[in-house]
């Protein structure tokens, strides 16, 4: 296969991923916030500023007020924003065409039906009332094209490929909404019978990830700090779970290269999911921040050493 | 079936007694080959066909299946409409048209590798030597040089009408990079797939061969010493006008699409870079002009090449499909001395027939075009696409004038022929909602390798859909028909 190509696939696997994490970001959040337990994760700014943050680290001051449908724009259909839903598909359909011999007929005809979808959207119908509609059929539409990739591949190099991109952006995502949350239930934090633990993000983060339902079913109750983190980090039978990301990302770069010497791709990957496997929930909850700060840095370390490895020559 | 007027598809359907309709006769009457699938249609209302009509646009466009528009600000993804009313063309008359474009790719053949040898035709006094080194695409650097399998176009598309006397001709021989065929496949895809209840009912013969036959043509060309030779197409890349095409067949053989910056040259073998390093390439389908392919030899701003590509080449280390260099036989002017070219290498008369050619760098020529431009068609000898050609019964006085200015001013350039009739075909007209009649051409695809040619037993019928327009290109708003080749 051709590094280009393969690097193609690599962004093409990442785009796919950030388009579905970033619609359902702003579906469940934008919706959750309207019946929130307290003042402050009600408060349409605050839901605003936190979706502003995750899809592209923006920070705005507390004082400061953004405008609903600007930001609604912003980060789902403006053009010139490269975090935008838009863009991001806009790049993943790219990546697509420039692999186009490699992935079956039916996978990219569906890509490029719902690119055409998004690229379509009526911008006024979405700022005022499409909101659900429009992120509801991108979550829905991205699984069906993740079903296209299993079903319809060859599970060889392209495969594999593929889910290495959309592996290693999940687990760069939902770390990031990781993050945003835990900073949301930080600040909502102060009101009365609402504390930290069991605060009414941890709901939202689940839900964020799909996995509210299943995490109930895991835990039998209500998700608390712990019981999330130790879910969505380290339990590797939840599928967008760091540590699941990981042994996906280890099983498929196997399909790529025997290699095990300390300089390659697979050996950083072996150790990375070894320190997940072996790590505990009180060690994440010790130290938050650098462990978020960490865990980026790792899965960026993977990235460019399949980029050094498979597609720089 | 006395009078197809009655029916409400075909209310508006007027045949021109001054064009050959291939569905009707002059009298109305529906011409036997199109008797079945004229039956089955009538059984369709216009709200049917209307619904068939956007489902098919839409499969186009879903699918990808599109070529790009550059527009002032964007460039433009569109579909090349698809008409759903397909032709049929007879085992007899088939027969007759590929052995003519058979006869043609073999004559041009021979041609290309006696220009670029003994000169041999010139020599004789055949061709005139000053219309070969005036010829843009005339090759210097491809004197001499041997070609591997000795083969020059490999692939040709011969772009034929069917004149008012109901006799085929062709237009021109496309020899540098032919394109369309990708659309032969589609449309047979979306014909059967929208209208499965006619096309049963015709035997006709599959198109989707044609990528195994080119691949095997392709490996029939391989380098000296290679056993299992390493094919690839080359393409611009994915906002050239023609990449869907590009990825269909690399997908549908199976091979690599490969970019200019894929490649590189060491020793003069190229390589490719794969993932695992590099991988020696040995048949390149390249889809990049002549002018574009290895910036050290050609136009030295090419980003889209491969710098080296044609000592290694030269070297005979990889083989260029087609050949660089064939455009000089694919010129217009060319064209007509095709009749004396086939004769003269294969001994033959030519099978089809060539529509008559004034040349404007003969002053006799000249003059008669000159006082006859409103019963000619004026082309450029070098453009593709149907751009710069100007047909003489449109114009006004004025515009007479500026052409004949234009053709005095560099006579090489131009060359006349009498204004032909394009036969017209059925074809669904959506702001009418009915069938009217629109001019079609036909081009055929031919592969020549090593001990092995193939003509595709189908074809693309490019379709006019402006009413009274002549030129079928799709750069110039025109549609295709699925196009069916009957085995009896």
């Amino acid at each position: 296969m051709l590094a280009r190509v393969a690097n193609n696939l690599f962004w093409m696997g990442r785009y796919l991923e950030r388009t579905e994490h970033i619609a359902r970001f702003i579906n469940v959040n934008y919706f959750s916030s309207l019946d929130a337990p307290n003042e402050i994760s009600q408060s349409r700014q605050f839901v605003l500023k936190s979706i502003l943050y995750m899809v592209n680290d923006t920070v705005i001051e507390n004082d400061e007020e953004v405008d609903e449908k600007k930001v609604l724009f912003d980060v789902a259909l403006n053009p010139e924003n490269e975090f935008s839903i838009l863009s991001c598909f806009k790049y993943a359909r790219e990546n697509a065409s420039s692999a186009r011999d490699l992935i079956s007929i039916e996978l990219y005809e569906s890509i490029n039906q719902l690119y055409y979808y998004i690229k379509n959207y009526n911008v006024d119908l979405f700022v005022n009332k499409g909101l659900d509609d429009f992120t509801a059929t991108i979550t829905k539409e991205t699984a069906s094209l993740r079903g296209k990739i299993n079903e319809t591949l060859i599970l060889d190099e392209t495969y594999a490929i593929l889910t290495l991109g959309i592996h290693l952006e999940r687990a760069n995502q939902v770390i990031r909404i990781i993050n945003t949350k835990y900073i949301d239930a930080k600040s909502s934090e102060s009101e009365i019978s609402d504390n930290f633990n069991n605060s009414y993000e941890w709901t939202t983060l689940l839900k964020c990830i799909q996995s509210f339902d299943m995490m109930k079913r895991f835990y039998k109750k209500a998700p608390v700090s712990a019981d999330t983190l130790a879910f969505s980090v380290l339990n590797p039978s939840c599928p967008r779970s760091i540590m699941n990301c990981l042994n996906t990302t280890q099983k498929n770069i196997k399909i790529l290269s025997d290699r095990i010497d300390p300089n390659s791709t697979s050996y950083l990957i072996s150790k990375t999911t070894c320190e997940y496997k072996y790590m505990s929930i009180n060690e994440i909850e010790g130290n938050f921040s650098d462990f978020i700060e960490d865990t980026i840095t790792k899965v960026t370390s993977i990235c460019e050493s399949i980029e050094k490895e498979f597609f720089d020559y | 079936m006395s009078d197809y007027k009655k029916l409400p598809i075909f209310s508006s359907y007027e045949v021109n007694p001054k064009f050959y309709d291939e569905i009707f006769t002059q009298n109305k009457e529906v011409r036997s080959i199109y008797e079945t699938l004229f039956n089955l249609f009538n059984e369709y209302q216009i709200d049917d066909f209307q619904l068939l009509n956007e489902k098919a646009k839409a499969s186009f466009l879903n699918q990808g299946i599109t070529f790009q528009v550059y527009g002032q600000k964007e460039v433009k993804e569109q579909v090349f409409p698809f008409d759903l009313f397909p032709r049929i063309i007879s085992a007899k008359e088939w027969s007759h048209i590929e052995s003519g474009a058979l006869q043609r790719s073999k004559a041009l053949n021979l041609f290309l590798k006696d220009l670029y040898s003994k000169k041999q035709i010139i020599k004789d006094g055949i061709v005139p030597l000053d219309m070969i080194v005036s010829s843009e695409n005339y090759l210097e650097q491809m004197n001499g040089l041997k070609v591997p399998g000795g083969i020059y176009n490999h692939i040709s598309g011969t772009d034929l009408i069917k004149h008012s006397d109901g006799e085929y001709y062709v237009l021109e021989d496309n020899i540098r990079c032919p394109s369309g065929v990708s659309y032969v496949v589609s449309n047979r895809a979306s014909l059967k797939r929208n209208l499965f209840g006619a096309f049963n009912h015709y035997p006709a013969y599959a198109v989707d061969n044609y990528a195994e036959n080119l691949l095997a043509m392709m490996q029939s060309v391989k380098p000296l010493g290679v056993d299992n030779p390493t094919c690839v197409v080359i393409t611009p890349g994915i906002y050239n006008s023609a990449y869907y095409e590009h990825s269909y067949l690399a997908k549908a053989m199976g091979i690599e699409l490969v970019e200019g910056r894929d490649l590189f040259i060491e020793k003069d073998f190229v390589y490719m870079k794969t993932i695992y390093g590099p991988q020696k390439v040995d048949v390149i389908y390249r889809r990049i002009d002549d002018a574009f392919i290895d910036p050290l030899v050609f136009n030295p701003d090419s980003l889209l090449g491969v710098p080296g590509l044609f000592k290694a080449y030269k070297k005979g280390n990889v083989c260029l499909v087609n050949a660089p260099g064939t455009g000089v036989a694919d010129d217009k002017a060319i064209y007509t001395f095709m009749p004396k070219i086939i004769k003269y290498y294969l001994d033959e008369d030519p099978i089809l027939n060539n529509v008559h050619t004034y040349h404007c760098n003969n002053p006799k020529e000249l003059e008669y075009v000159l006082n006859n431009i409103d019963k000619l068609v004026i082309k450029p000898v070098d453009e593709s696409g149907g751009y710069g050609i100007s047909i003489g019964s449109k114009l006004t006085k004025e515009e007479i004038e500026a052409v004949k200015k234009v053709i005095k001013a560099s006579p090489r350039k131009y060359i006349a022929q009498p204004i032909m009739s394009l036969s017209t075909h059925a074809t669904y007209i959506d702001e009418v909602e009915a069938f009217e009649p629109r001019h079609v051409d036909l081009r055929t695809f031919t592969l020549l390798g090593k001990n092995t040619e193939f003509v595709l037993k189908g074809g693309l019928t490019r379709v006019a859909l402006k009413r009274g327009n002549l030129i079928v290109n799709s750069s110039q708003g025109g549609g295709s028909k699925d196009t069916w080749v009957l085995k009896k």
